[in-house]
């Protein structure tokens, strides 16, 4: 569970970074008619989002997410900054009480 | 959201007619209909981005790849959806919703705290060793100073509009 959380945040904040370099450089770019910047990157984010995809199913295949928030997830990927803003509500919402409630019961144990 | 997951507890509480019928509601129905219309829509633009590659676009290559794979994976999504719920509806499997509603009222620390007072209940019925009084107090405090945090920032998530 820990490593598809973590491979999720990794393509969460990269597919993140490289389409705010696609929206807010590549895409002014090619309205000045300099296209290969956004014909680049925007080649490369697809490729990421392909993973960032299957990164973020798996992970909500693991915490047995409903249609709505799977959905949510598997798009942040092509909004600009959404994938930011998805991970930390995914965390507070979702992980956080799968992982807490994973460790609680073993707490008592250890002490 | 709120209404048709109700009416859904409530169908599968007390279910009428064989198991496959939810896949006839409306809101199932709604489902199918995006699934249609975005898989013909994703293979309308591979279809497209073909054409452009034709007439000279090189760029246009990885799109007419991406597109499909896109459409491949929408039925994907919604087949395992579909069998997901199946479990679901047959007891095989826990609702998410259910699952989920339940984390949204109890906030992490206080559900934590609950689970930690049964289990020292059974330990202490076992008469495996019941923990110092010193340290259950440690226990609640912590657990209190989670939910604290948890509700901070909760109130925080409202500012993005995301609740």
């Amino acid at each position: 569970m820990r490593a598809a959380v973590l491979r999720y945040r990794v393509m969460a904040y990269v597919t993140g970074v490289v389409l705010m370099v696609l929206c807010f450089v590549g895409i002014p770019l090619q309205v000045a008619h300099h296209p290969a910047v956004a014909n680049d990157v925007g080649v490369v984010h697809g490729i990421l989002y392909i993973i960032y995809l299957v990164c973020a199913w798996i992970l909500a295949r693991g915490l047995r997410l409903a249609v709505k928030p799977t959905i949510i997830m598997l798009l942040a990927g092509t909004v600009p900054i959404m994938t930011f803003i998805v991970e930390r509500w995914v965390t507070r919402r979702f992980i956080n009480p799968v992982l807490t409630g994973q460790a609680q019961p073993t707490a008592p144990a250890v002490r | 959201m709120e209404t048709a997951g109700s009416a859904d507890a409530a169908a599968t509480e007390a279910p009428a007619g064989p198991v496959w019928h939810f896949l006839i509601k409306p809101r199932w129905l709604g489902w199918h209909l995006l699934m249609v219309v975005s898989f013909w829509g994703m293979g309308w633009l591979g279809d497209w981005q073909f054409h452009r590659a034709l007439a000279g676009n090189g760029l246009s290559w990885a799109y007419t790849f991406e597109w499909p794979l896109f459409a491949v994976f929408a039925v994907v999504f919604w087949a395992k959806t579909i069998r997901d719920e199946f479990r679901i509806r047959r007891g095989e499997m826990p609702d998410p919703r259910a699952v989920a509603a339940e984390a949204e009222n109890l906030p992490a620390g206080v559900a934590g705290a609950i689970q930690a007072r049964s289990v020292q209940a059974a330990s202490v019925q076992a008469g495996a060793g019941s923990p110092a009084e010193g340290e259950d107090e440690e226990l609640s405090a912590y657990n209190a100073y989670l939910a604290r945090l948890n509700a901070e920032v909760e109130q925080h998530g409202r500012w993005h509009g995301l609740r």
